[in-house]
């Protein structure tokens, strides 16, 4: 099979555990699958019952659309659900290539060694359909650029906090980096941080957030926080910070430099432990101020619900003012968590939140 | 006068007849909750929290006594307790969308609730495999936290659809690997050292154990059934928490002479010529509504395979050495029933619709089981298709009385002991 330039190699990943430069290497566009919440999930609910997260059948409805726009799928492991999805996929989405990439829960040395062993069953899968060649070169180029977008993206999301920038605008950028090619995400970043630079400041009336929970795929939600006088300027989704908060280390194999890197980016609630997780919110707590915590939960998103207990309980241990809500995987507004948003944020005004 | 009335009902049931040895069940429960006692009160005695899928024989080996939350918080429920204790657990923050038996069982442990109802104590360490789920190593890692005991977890790499043979050798070296892991932790934190005469020892009790099940299983592939799944969602306990240990196998041993007893008669556990559907029940059972599978035989429906009891007695390979076992126990823990992913679970199930001469299937679609509710209407166009037999998917739930819709349930049921019998006419 031919790669036509530029032609997109889609993933499937709960978190940030898809190893992109190989994609890059590969000489294909990554392509994260988001979904489309404007677009009724029908197709995926002949599929999947009413009890799976919106966010997957969302995913499995963008598949069962355009997958033949795509040079293939690799499914990276995350969720309690994602190897049963596959299996769903493999059935119902056409598409010339589907690879399963068993991402390691752990971080101890037998996982480093295993992901070595599915890093190399990945690229082998890619040369054997594609008829190409990826190189300890083509890696490192990939990595390279990988780490350009990351730097990048630290100065757009530094600006969050110092700047007028409405929570659709950071959204929209984070997404555009996970679903266009390298190159022309590099040179729009560029111009993107030069207008964030010239914004007027952060604005007086709105509440300074750090938002955890469940990712974030659409940008009606934050226009309701917007619209509720919450501004998120720090997070640990992964599509947010956990995309960029470190950078793929140099190292002479470049296969040992993707292995400490995406074993030691911070934790989701889809990997152990808990600690480890809370390690990078008490971090970014640490390095911002802010007047509360959000943390919010997708319907069905068990990793996050479990989570959510025991992380919100030590932030408010510390003393930070956290509110907890699950939200639908829909664009409409939802008025009551808004009317409980802007209740939070009000007594946060009185100082009586509790 | 009702009570009349109800006694004439009653007199006019079909009733499921019990195996003679069915109650000696309470041994192995008896010495079980015996032997728990004794080693949480024995300051030398350890003992940890595994999960299903763990290899408990470990735990035997190494002399550690193996307690059970999910087996706990079937008990729960059974007791008609896991209602409150689940509401307890959402009172606590976690959502009523997650796994009924953590809820259960995080609420037990917080209420103090004795044994007998589903109450689990403090152990020294805390195990758990993401074989069956990640709410299994989720849920352990929240209550080792909050007891502050040491947490291990074994990462299962996952079966899925088409893995080749390579791979899979791939993901058992990363299991293996896990084992030594496991063996350093154990040994860390319980001071406690491997015997390997011990260990061969259980293993060799476990595969007894695990085929007794198995022989137990070819003879329910007689007509009529002589042993029901009402009776084996409660009798295969032995194989949760005791695999290498004697007592487990005396009680299979009189099961399975029950069994041959009936089968050698031509009777089954339906009264004579009672058994006209031979259902197969996938998933966990509704364990605060066991009545459910006992009620089946109104309509003279009997559960006559189940995979969920079969997943936990595995073919055990005789092994000559330590590499070669933990290998065969790798692959064992990978490879479970209750967790074959699309491609293998339809094959399988279709193998076992002939085996055990199955009219029709249950699908229990459990809001508190994802992984094993994913792909079940793929499963059930399958079989429909290739077998042509009734497939009737239940959403309900395991442990959460909250979810059973008796009126609901009822006609749904009937509907499908319509299509059995409307199948059988064709």
């Amino acid at each position: 099979m031919k790669i036509i330039k530029a032609q997109k190699l889609a993933y499937f990943d709960t978190s940030h555990e898809m190893p992109l430069e190989i994609i890059m290497a590969a000489g294909f566009t990554p392509y994260k699958i988001l979904g489309d919440v404007h677009q009724s999930n029908d197709p995926a609910d002949k599929h999947l019952s009413n009890f799976f997260c919106g966010a997957a059948k969302s995913w499995l409805t963008e598949a069962l659309a355009r997958s033949k726009e795509w040079a293939g799928i690799i499914f990276a492991q995350g969720c309690n659900n994602t190897n049963r999805h596959y299996d769903i996929w493999k059935v119902h989405v056409q598409t010339p290539f589907l690879h399963w990439f068993g991402a390691p829960l752990l971080d101890s040395d037998a996982a480093k060694k295993y992901y070595r062993v599915e890093l190399q069953r990945l690229i082998s899968h890619l040369e054997n359909q594609f008829n190409i060649k990826i190189t300890p070169e083509k890696i490192r180029e990939a990595i390279i650029k990988s780490n350009e977008i990351k730097k990048k993206l630290q100065r757009l999301s530094a600006l969050r906090a110092q700047k007028d920038i409405p929570n659709r605008d950071y959204l929209a950028a984070m997404i555009k980096c996970l679903t266009n090619p390298v190159d022309e995400v590099s040179a729009w970043l560029d111009s993107e941080i030069a207008a964030w630079n010239s914004k007027p400041s952060f604005p007086s009336g709105k509440k300074q957030f750090l938002l955890t929970g469940s990712d974030i795929t659409y940008v009606e939600w934050m226009d309701t926080l917007e619209d509720c006088g919450i501004r998120i300027v720090r997070d640990d989704l992964s599509v947010g910070e956990r995309f960029f908060a470190t950078l793929i280390p140099d190292k002479s194999d470049p296969l040992d430099a993707l292995i400490e890197y995406y074993m030691n980016i911070p934790k989701p609630a889809t990997r152990p432990t808990i600690q480890k997780r809370l390690d990078y919110l008490y971090k970014a707590l640490g390095e911002t101020k802010v007047d509360g915590v959000l943390s919010q939960n997708v319907k069905f998103c068990e990793p996050f619900a479990y989570d959510s207990v025991p992380v919100n309980n030590a932030l408010k241990d510390k003393g930070y003012k956290v509110i907890h809500l699950e939200r639908d995987f829909s664009p409409a507004a939802d008025q009551q968590l808004a009317n409980r948003l802007m209740a939070f944020v009000e007594m946060m005004e009185v100082g009586n939140n509790g | 006068m009702a009570k009349t009335n109800n006694s004439a009902e009653n007199d006019r049931k079909i009733k499921l007849k019990t195996l003679p040895h069915a109650k000696d069940l309470k041994w192995p429960m008896l010495w079980w909750f015996t032997m728990g006692s004794i080693y949480h009160a024995l300051p030398w005695k350890k003992t940890a929290w595994t999960c299903a899928a763990f290899p408990i024989e470990l735990m035997w080996i190494y002399d550690i006594f193996p307690d059970h939350p999910e087996n706990m918080a079937t008990v729960a429920a059974a007791r008609k307790q896991s209602q409150r204790l689940i509401e307890h657990a959402e009172g606590m923050g976690y959502s009523r969308d997650l796994c009924s038996y953590c809820k259960t069982s995080i609420a037990a442990y917080d209420t103090k609730i004795k044994k007998t109802l589903g109450g689990i104590s403090k152990p020294d360490i805390v195990v758990c495999t993401n074989a069956i789920c990640d709410t299994h190593w989720k849920w352990f890692q929240i209550m080792a936290d909050k007891m502050n005991v040491p947490f291990f977890m074994f990462d299962i790499p996952k079966w899925v659809s088409g893995t080749d043979e390579k791979t899979l050798q791939g993901n058992i070296d990363y299991v293996v690997e896990q084992f030594y892991d496991l063996i350093v932790f154990i040994e860390k934190h319980t001071g406690k050292k491997m015997d390997e005469k011990r260990l061969y020892k259980v293993l060799d009790k476990s595969t007894e154990l695990s085929d007794l099940w198995r022989e137990i299983f070819e003879h329910r592939k007689a007509v009529p059934s002589p042993y029901s799944g009402a009776e084996t969602s409660a009798s295969f306990f032995p194989l949760v928490v005791l695999p290498g240990v004697q007592v487990g196998i005396n009680f299979f041993k009189k099961i399975l002479a029950d069994i041959k007893n009936l089968t050698a008669k031509g009777e089954g556990t339906m009264p004579k010529d009672k058994e006209k559907y031979r259902v197969m029940w996938e998933g966990i059972p509704f364990w605060y509504r066991m009545r459910f599978m006992y009620d089946l035989a109104q309509y003279g429906a009997v559960i006559t395979f189940e995979p969920y009891t079969y997943s936990f007695a595995p073919e055990k390979k005789k092994c000559n050495t330590m590499e070669e076992t933990l290998r065969d126990v790798a692959k064992l823990i990978m490879d479970t029933p209750y967790a074959y992913n699309l491609e293998r679970r339809i094959e399988h199930f279709e193998k076992w619709i002939d085996e055990y001469k199955i009219d029709g299937v249950i699908l229990h679609e459990n809001m508190s089981c994802r992984p094993s509710s994913a792909g079940m209407v793929d499963l059930a166009e399958a079989i429909m298709r290739d077998k042509g037999i009734p497939v009737l998917i239940l959403q309900c739930d395991m442990n959460d009385p909250r979810a059973y819709s008796e009126g609901q349930i009822k006609t749904r049921v009937e509907g499908f002991i319509e299509l059995m019998e409307a199948n059988k006419g064709k």
